[in-house]
Parts: structure tokens; C-alpha cells; sequence
């Protein structure tokens, strides 16, 4: 397939790449690309009706993702294959680089060349291309026996502690539950989910000792909402006004009152789809729920026709990393789950979340597109 | 070629996919199913709270309706004055501010107490205006609006303060308003809205609801922080409306000065014997800040305390109603000193009593009238009857007595009236009995609260037999039917009493009511039923008082022959007195202590020839009745009557 070792191939280089791109799956591309428009949307509603401060920047930060992802998606898998360990180290490292030297109190923060990069982000990419690549050597032999799940469960955990100790319980959660999601998709042994899982409660006091004080508010606040009605409990108590009052239709876009009044928190991130229900109301948000839907079924479904597992563990660990951050994000909203802090993909305003969403399916497309084993 | 465990794993993969799947199905499930029980099924409740949120609903008091005399002069009426109020939201700092704006201003204590009092009571969370203060000057206003930009959470608005710029000549009646009291608000006769003032006393209680008029609502749309973004009217609010009382202003004014004087001297303070008896007392009222009531001794007195009531005794609209002392109910507008109004309260000569419509006072010999036509209603006398007055009457064991030592001789009804004989009607009363005489009494009116539009007033006694056995248990004694007759003894009135039963006479044909609102139907009065040949014979003893060679009132006669006046004096004992005093020759009224002093009265009616105005005076302690009391009246109806 690639172009350099078929020098005198009848096929050109723009042949090429027209050929690949034809072999895109446009479906999910579409639904990229709407989701990206309807943030941008609702982010110029989440300001009064302003481009500033946020429809504009998530704009051009969306236009240079999909072109990342395009580009990605011509490239070969071969190269994920070969960077995954690197770039893995790479994440961790900079993990450890914001744990110790990060920007303000809370150590989420690398700033490179005037942008900030939350290295937690990429960290859940990095991650599925570790496992990826792990459980693709070690695939035919081991997969049955329970110490070739220690170095994966290793590489999960570490980064998972690391980023909730930042603290970021939302992100760090994600990743814990990315990571196991893939070990039990490749097929680790029942025994091993349950020891894993009653470890893992048993950690509860002691994760539960390590969390900082909001952090124990907020989940002790999700149990009764009404117990800090002013304080922790107020985001989510808002936020439920807001969905709620908006109906079958909505109140219509620019006009919801809890947005416009600033009664609701962080109504541009973790909390614009709260924005939406209230502007569109049920019909609004059951559609964001479709596309997304459309969009993780669309993924989900190119694990059928990959054969190595490599492709595999990466196609389904991004469609899982999109659903995860899709019913974290819902879930906390209306309630169903305490407020952790998880972005909603491709329409909450924040740059790097978006990157990665898109950097994660470009790395789909592109295991799509050239469709054979490594 | 795939291998075993290859296959095992695609297997595997699969299976676990699937499972993974449906679990993602039902978590997608499970949030859509909480989408749709928020937004559809809660909907109402939600959008409820949105709207709370959304939405600061404010009520707009509607501007009370003013009170006008019968030419339409203003009794009350609205001032406008300036209110602090504060934006308040759960993040401000209320100390700091307050602090800050004390720094500047100058806001009483009462208010800042009531101020923290409806943040301490308010339980909500959601953004509220609160009052500060509604006793800014324009001066405040200002030096607090240069520095708008400091206090962003501070607000203006407009108020309305009651004035009465009659003070205390109408105080009684008009009433005043002050805030509700948490009674009010159970008994459901107020929302509780801060600030708003309802009506207390008089006037402005009785027609409160009237007066007050329907409330606003004014809606605010707030943000998070408790900024207004935008207000509009929701409701617009009604003012009032305006009540026009029969009173007539300047003859109001007029009689309270002329009551308040009675027999006294006006001095100048200037007077040299007058600035040092000032330095000596503790209390002097002024009249008009330059001048002093003196008696004959020139000594420096208090104004008479009493009562003027003028009526017409066709409609029954009293013109004027004046009580003294009286209180200047603009104290109550602005905030009420504490030390003001203990001084008032405990005042002994009560200035919060409307004496007019709740004092009451035995009437005396004012209704001898009542007792002569009680006797010739039935039949029991005629107009020939006499007696013989030797000064006193046994009875009993016990001498009643004339108020002429020597005696009147023989009297006829007519003499005994003008002359006010004790002992005719001792021998009248003897003869008719208490039952006839307060049946007569009630007739024309006494012991009857009527429909006036005043809330405190008093039924005052008419004791007959049933009532005396039902209240002591104990007989009627005949000799209570001789006090009883020359209007002592149980017997009790209010002077709207005393003027309705000389309305009634001087009318003959209708039993009027008394009422302060001006009569824009002509009401129908019940037919009084007492004989015509009756009552003209009583109105001409009445003329007789005034015109007659012995009346009592003749003294003081207006003196022009088609409107004088007719009437009847009163003189009442306060304390009884002895036989052993009387042997050694009585004190002279003014030697007593202001409290033994005799009340005077006079009730009368003019003109004679076509009677229209009746008219009742009471003077407290003011000595006899034809001395000081029948002077007053003739002064009133001569500026009544202009002449």
C-alpha cells in the first residue's frame, strides 16, 4: 500500500489518496462533523448569542481537527502500530510532568507554545494503543492465562491514579473504565473481572481517603442533591431545572432562561448539554443522543470487518471512549451520576478533548480505510 | 488459516461484544428514559422552577385614595418620599453594604432592626428586593446616587407617605395609617408586603380596603447574581379611591379653637407675669406658638378638653366633630418616636380618645327634654302640669336637690325646661317611671351605636329595671329613677349620642343617623313617631332656654331674631357631694381640682324658625353648662351660620 515501495506503480500519489479517501466511511465523517456544528451552535447560544469567547475558537478548532482526522485517516495503521509503546511512555510522562510542574492549583495543565494541553485527554488514546498493540503480540498464546493481564492492568491503573489524583476523578475514571472494557472485550477470564472488581471495592476507603473534600461533596451531594441545595447540590439542582423546563420542544434556540440568566454552571464544557435540552427540549437532546448513537454503532460495526486484533482493540476502544464520555456527561447532568467533570465529545468547548475525540477517529477511519491485517 | 485458539478468540470477542452492547443499550436506554421523565413527565414542575428562577415577582402598592372635606378640601392625602431597597441574593455581603451606605446616610435604628428582621425571616434563596428604608431625604437620594457605581446592589424607588394637612384638627376622625401587625396578616386582611401601610384608626381602618385599592405586580427578569435585566408591569395596580367626608373644614377649625379657649384669655407669652409662671412649668401647650390660655386669675391653664359635634339634622352629616385633646396623626407618617408616643399613650386626658364618638359622660339635664315628651307620649302630664321646686325633694331618706338653692316655686313644664328645674323633674320622673323615660331615651337615640363609619365608639348606658336587676342583681330603686330623670345616676351618653337626640327633636319627623360621609342618595330615615304637638311644644321650652326672661342660655343668645338658636344646658356633677358639704356652702367650681370639676354641655339646634343644624357641646370639667358650654355653641353656629 504505501506509495514509496510502488515507485513505478501506474498509481499516483493523488490516485492514491482519492482511492483512500473514497474508502472513508462518510457516514461517520457526517456525524463528526454535525456533532462539531451543533457544539459550535450551541456554544454561540451559551454566550448570549456571541461568536466570543467560545463558538468562534471551537470553530476553527473543530475545522483543524477534521482535517487532522482526515489526514489520519490516510495514514497507514502500520505507523500507529509503531509509535503506540512511545507515545504511550510519551503520555505517562507527561502525566507525571503535570502532576509535578503543572499550572495552578489543580495540576491538569501542560502549556505548549501558548496553548494548553491536558495531557489526561490524550492519555485515554495513548492508552488503547498500548493495549492495542500488547494484546495483538500476545493474542494467540497467553490470552487464557491470568498473568499476561498484570502489565495491561499495570498500564491502566497507573495512568488512571495518576489523573485522578490530579485531580481529575472525571478523566481518571474514564480511563479505569476504558481500559477494563477493552481487557474484558479481549476476553480476560470471568475469575480475573471479579477479583479485579472486588479489589477494586475494597480500594473504595482508601480511594475514598485519597479524594479530595469537593470531590467527596460531590458525590455525597449526587446521593441527596438537597442536602447543599446552595452548594455543591446547586449545579445539579439547576441543571435539572433547565432540562426539565425545556419540554417536548424546548424554549427555543437563544432562549433558554436558565442559560441566558446564568443560573446554570459551566454551561460552555461539562454542562452545554444541559443548554441544549433546555433550548430544544426532548426532541433536541433524544436527537444528539441518535447521532451519537449513529455514530458509536458506525464505529462499533467496522470491528466486524477488521481482522487483527490490533484494529480491533482500537476500533472498539474508541467507540467505547465516545460512548463513556457521552453517558458520563448525560448521566451527571440529569443526575443519574454525581458530578465528576466529563466533557460531552465533540460539542463541549474545550480543546483537547475535541482533538482527541478526532485524532481517535481519524484512527478509525483510517483502520477502515486500509482494511487488512498487520 | 485461522488456528484454534484464534477461532476461540474471535469467538470469544464476539460474544463479549454482544454483551458489551447490550449493556451500552440499556445505559442509552436508562439516560433516554431520564430525558424523557424530566422533560415530559416533571415538565410542569421544572418549568415551575424556571420560572421562579427566571421570574422575581414584585408587588406594586396602588396609591391610596386621599380623603377630601365637603368643598374638597384635602384631610389626607399621599406625599411622595424615597425608598432604599436593596437587590438582595444569597452571595451578597449585607453588613459590608449596609456599613457602606451608613457611612454616607444617616438610616435609624428602627429601620436597619426591620431590615435585618426580613432577611433573618426570609427562607427562600432566590433573589429578592428588600427595603431598607422609606425615609430618605432628596439629599440622601442624591449623595447616594453619585456614588451609584460603589452600590450596584442598591435601588431606588418612589414611595408614597400619608400626610394630613389638617394635624390634629381632624386626627380623630381621618385616623392615620402604620404598618400591618402580624394579627392583621392572620386574620387575612393584609398580604404581607413590607412597607405597606394600612389603615389604623378612624377613617383610613374603616374604609381601609376601599381606600387602599388593588395591587400590581411588577415582574423582573433576574439573573443568577439578582441583576435585573429587564422589569415590566405585570399587573397594573388601581389606586384608591378618594372619600369625601361631610365635615367642613373651616368650621372644624374653627371649633376646636373655640373649645379648646372656652371661657380663658388668650395671653401673649411676651407678658412679663406669664414668662416667669413658663419658666416655673413643666408642660404648656401654646396656641399658635405666641399666645397661652390664662384664667381670671391669669394663671397659665391647659386648653378645655371636650367635645363640638354640629350636625345636619336632615341627612344626618356631621360637619364637624372635633375632640380635644387630639393628636397630630403625621407622627405616625414618619417613624413614630417611642418617647412620642409613651408621652401620648399615658397622657392622662387621653388625646387618642375620639371624645366625640367614645366619651361618654353622664348627659344631665340635657335630656329633660326627653323626660317631658317621655310623660306626654304617655299621657301621664300635659302641658299645664306644675309643680312646686322648694329648692330640694325628700325622698326616702335621702334629699334631692335643686341646683337653685332657694327654688324655682311653681313651675309649668315650659318654665321647668327653661329653667332646668331638678325638682319638677324629680316629681315628673316619680310619676313615669325609668322604663317609659329610656324608652323615650332610646327612641331619640341614646344607648345606640348607630352605622357610623368610625370604629371606636361607645353605646354608653340606658338603665332601666331589666337592666339594673340583669347587671347587679339587685331592684331598681325609685330613687335611682330620680337621678336617672335629670340625667345622672347609671345613666351615660356620647356626645353623637346627645346630638342625634336633638337632631331627631329639631327634625320631628325622621329618627336620624348620624354619618361622616357626604350623602350622595338621600337616605331614608324610620319614622321617629312621636307627636307633633309634642315636640313643637319641647322645641319652644327649647327656644325658651336661650330667649326666655329665666332661661339658663340667655345670656348668650346670637341676637339676630330669624336664626337664633334653641337648646338646653346640662351641668353634671362629677363626685357626689354630701349634705355635710353642702351645709357649709359649696366651692365655688374653679376652687376644685380639675378633676371635680362639673362637666358642662349644651345641645341646641338653629336657626329656631327653620331648624338645620343641631348641635352638641361637651366641655370636661368645664363648669356649668350655661356658663362655659352655651357660649361655645352660639360662637359655633354663629360662624356656622354667618353671622
Amino acid at each position: 500500500m504505501n506509495y514509496r515501495k510502488n515507485k513505478f506503480h501506474q498509481e499516483t500519489f493523488f490516485s492514491i489518496i482519492i482511492s483512500k479517501l473514497l474508502k472513508i466511511n462518510w457516514i461517520i465523517v457526517c456525524c463528526v462533523i454535525l456533532l462539531c456544528l451543533i457544539g459550535v451552535a450551541f456554544l454561540y447560544s451559551a454566550a448570549g448569542g456571541e461568536w466570543g469567547p467560545w463558538a468562534k475558537s471551537h470553530l476553527y478548532k473543530s475545522v483543524f481537527g477534521i482535517f487532522l482526522m482526515l489526514f489520519i485517516a490516510l495514514l497507514p495503521p502500520k505507523l500507529f502500530y509503531k509509535v503506540s509503546v512511545a507515545s504511550f511512555l510519551l503520555g505517562l510522562l507527561s502525566l507525571l510532568f503535570v502532576k509535578f510542574f503543572g499550572v495552578g492549583n489543580i495540576q491538569r495543565w501542560i502549556s505548549i507554545g501558548g496553548f494548553n494541553i491536558q495531557p489526561s485527554e490524550p492519555m485515554k488514546l495513548v492508552l488503547i494503543l498500548m493495549l492495542a498493540k500488547y494484546f495483538e503480540n500476545i493474542s494467540k498464546i497467553q490470552l487464557n492465562k491470568i498473568f499476561a493481564y498484570i502489565l495491561p492492568i499495570i498500564c491502566i491503573c497507573l495512568p488512571g491514579f495518576i489523573v485522578m489524583s490530579q485531580p481529575d476523578l472525571g478523566t481518571g475514571l474514564t480511563i479505569i473504565l476504558l481500559g477494563m472494557a477493552i481487557l474484558f472485550y479481549v476476553g480476560i477470564s470471568l475469575k480475573v473481572v471479579f477479583f479485579f472488581l472486588l479489589t477494586l471495592i475494597s480500594f473504595v476507603p482508601i480511594i475514598w481517603q485519597q479524594l479530595y473534600e469537593y470531590q467527596k461533596d460531590r458525590i455525597l451531594v449526587f446521593l441527596n442533591p438537597q442536602t447543599d441545595a446552595l452548594g455543591s447540590g446547586y449545579q445539579i439542582i439547576q441543571s435539572k431545572i433547565a432540562i426539565g423546563s425545556g419540554g417536548l420542544f424546548g424554549k427555543g434556540y437563544l432562549l433558554g432562561s436558565q442559560s441566558r440568566l446564568n443560573y446554570l454552571p459551566e454551561k460552555h464544557t461539562d454542562f452545554i448539554f444541559t443548554l441544549i435540552a433546555e433550548e430544544m427540549g426532548f426532541l433536541g437532546s433524544i436527537s444528539i443522543i441518535f447521532i451519537f448513537c449513529v455514530l458509536i454503532t458506525s464505529i462499533m460495526r467496522i470491528t466486524f470487518h477488521v481482522d487483527s486484533l490490533f484494529s480491533k482493540i482500537i476500533v472498539f476502544g474508541v467507540g467505547c471512549l465516545i460512548f463513556l464520555y457521552l453517558t458520563l456527561n448525560i448521566g451527571m447532568v440529569c443526575g443519574l451520576l454525581p458530578v465528576v467533570g466529563a466533557p460531552l465529545p465533540l460539542i463541549s468547548h474545550g480543546g483537547t478533548s475535541l482533538i482527541t475525540v478526532l485524532i481517535g477517529v481519524g484512527l478509525v477511519l483510517s483502520i477502515n480505510v486500509h482494511n487488512k491485517r498487520i | 488459516m485461522k488456528n484454534k485458539s484464534q477461532i476461540f478468540l474471535d469467538q470469544t470477542i464476539s460474544r463479549r461484544f454482544f454483551f458489551l452492547s447490550f449493556l451500552k443499550s440499556v445505559v442509552v436506554g436508562v439516560i433516554g428514559w431520564r430525558l424523557f421523565d424530566l422533560q415530559m413527565i416533571e415538565n410542569q414542575k421544572y418549568k415551575k422552577l424556571s420560572d421562579d428562577n427566571q421570574f422575581n415577582y414584585h408587588i406594586i402598592a396602588p396609591e391610596r385614595g386621599r380623603i377630601l372635606d365637603r368643598k374638597m378640601r384635602l384631610l389626607a392625602g399621599n406625599m411622595d418620599g424615597f425608598s432604599l431597597v436593596l437587590n438582595w441574593n444569597k452571595t451578597l455581603d449585607v453588613d459590608l453594604i449596609l456599613e457602606k451606605i451608613l457611612s454616607i446616610i444617616n438610616i435609624n435604628q428602627k429601620d436597619i432592626k426591620n431590615f435585618y428582621f426580613q432577611i433573618k425571616s426570609y427562607k427562600n434563596d432566590y433573589p429578592k428586593q428588600i427595603l431598607i428604608t422609606n425615609n430618605l431625604s432628596q439629599n440622601d437620594v442624591s449623595k447616594l446616587a453619585v456614588r451609584s457605581t460603589h452600590f450596584p446592589e442598591i435601588s431606588f424607588s418612589m414611595s408614597k407617605k400619608r400626610v394630613y394637612p389638617q394635624g390634629s384638627i381632624v386626627g380623630h376622625i381621618t385616623g392615620y395609617t402604620g404598618m400591618f401587625s402580624k394579627i392583621d396578616v392572620q386574620n387575612g386582611k393584609v398580604i404581607s408586603i413590607p412597607g405597606l401601610n394600612i389603615g389604623k384608626r378612624g377613617l383610613e381602618k374603616f374604609f381601609d380596603i376601599d381606600l387602599r385599592g388593588e395591587f400590581g405586580r411588577k415582574r423582573n427578569e433576574v439573573t443568577s447574581k439578582g441583576h435585573i435585566i429587564v422589569s415590566q408591569i405585570y399587573e397594573e395596580s388601581k389606586p384608591g379611591k378618594d372619600l369625601q367626608v361631610s365635615l367642613d373644614m373651616s368650621l372644624q377649625a374653627y371649633a376646636i379653637k373655640r373649645l379648646e379657649q372656652g371661657n380663658y384669655n388668650l395671653t401673649s407669652i411676651e407678658k412679663k407675669s406669664i414668662k416667669s409662671q413658663i419658666l416655673k412649668q413643666k408642660q404648656v401647650t401654646y396656641v399658635d406658638k405666641k399666645y397661652i390660655y390664662t384664667n381670671k386669675k391669669n394663671k397659665i391653664v391647659d386648653p378645655q378638653s371636650g367635645s363640638i359635634i354640629v350636625m345636619d339634622i336632615h341627612n344626618g352629616e356631621i360637619l364637624c366633630s372635633v375632640s380635644s385633646p387630639g393628636f397630630n396623626p403625621n407622627i405616625f407618617s414618619n417613624d413614630l418616636d417611642i418617647e412620642d408616643w409613651n408621652e401620648l399613650k399615658n397622657n392622662p386626658k387621653a388625646p387618642f380618645l375620639n371624645r366625640s364618638m367614645s366619651g361618654v359622660y353622664p348627659p344631665g339635664s340635657t335630656i329633660k327634654m326627653a323626660v317631658a315628651l317621655a310623660g306626654l307620649e304617655s299621657g301621664i302630664i300635659d302641658y299645664k302640669t306644675s309643680f312646686f321646686c322648694t329648692g330640694n325633694k325628700e325622698f326616702g331618706t335621702s334629699n334631692f336637690h335643686c341646683w337653685s338653692k332657694n327654688g324655682h316655686g311653681k313651675l309649668s313644664l315650659i318654665e321647668a325646661i327653661e329653667q332646668s328645674c331638678d325638682v319638677y323633674f324629680y316629681e315628673l320622673g316619680l310619676k313615669i317611671g325609668i322604663d317609659r323615660i329610656a324608652i323615650m331615651l332610646k327612641k331619640l337615640g341614646l344607648g345606640e351605636y348607630y352605622n357610623i363609619e368610625i370604629d371606636d365608639r361607645t353605646k354608653g348606658v340606658v338603665p332601666n329595671l331589666e337592666w339594673k336587676l340583669k347587671r347587679d342583681g339587685i331592684k331598681w330603686t325609685v330613687g335611682e329613677t330620680l337621678n336617672a330623670s335629670i340625667g345622672q345616676g347609671y345613666i351615660l351618653s356620647t356626645p353623637i349620642q346627645l346630638v342625634t337626640m336633638v337632631a331627631r327633636i329639631a327634625n320631628g319627623k325622621f329618627s336620624i343617623e348620624p354619618s361622616l360621609i357626604i350623602q350622595k342618595n338621600k337616605k331614608k330615615f324610620k319614622d321617629l313617631n312621636i307627636n307633633h304637638a309634642h315636640l313643637n311644644f319641647i322645641k319652644k321650652s327649647m327656644e325658651k332656654v336661650v330667649t326666655g326672661k329665666k332661661g339658663t342660655a340667655r345670656k348668650y343668645k346670637i341676637g339676630v331674631p330669624n336664626i337664633e338658636m334653641a337648646g338646653k344646658t346640662g351641668t353634671v356633677q362629677v363626685v357626689r357631694i354630701s349634705e355635710l358639704e353642702r351645709e357649709k356652702g359649696l366651692l365655688k367650681n374653679e376652687d376644685r381640682p380639675w378633676k371635680k370639676r362639673d362637666h358642662a354641655l349644651f345641645v341646641g339646634y338653629a336657626p329656631v324658625k327653620k331648624p338645620k343644624y343641631a348641635i352638641s357641646v361637651v366641655v370636661e370639667h368645664g363648669g356649668s353648662g350655661s356658663s362655659t358650654a352655651a357660649p361655645i355653641a352660639r360662637d359655633v353656629f354663629k360662624n356656622l351660620l354667618k353671622v
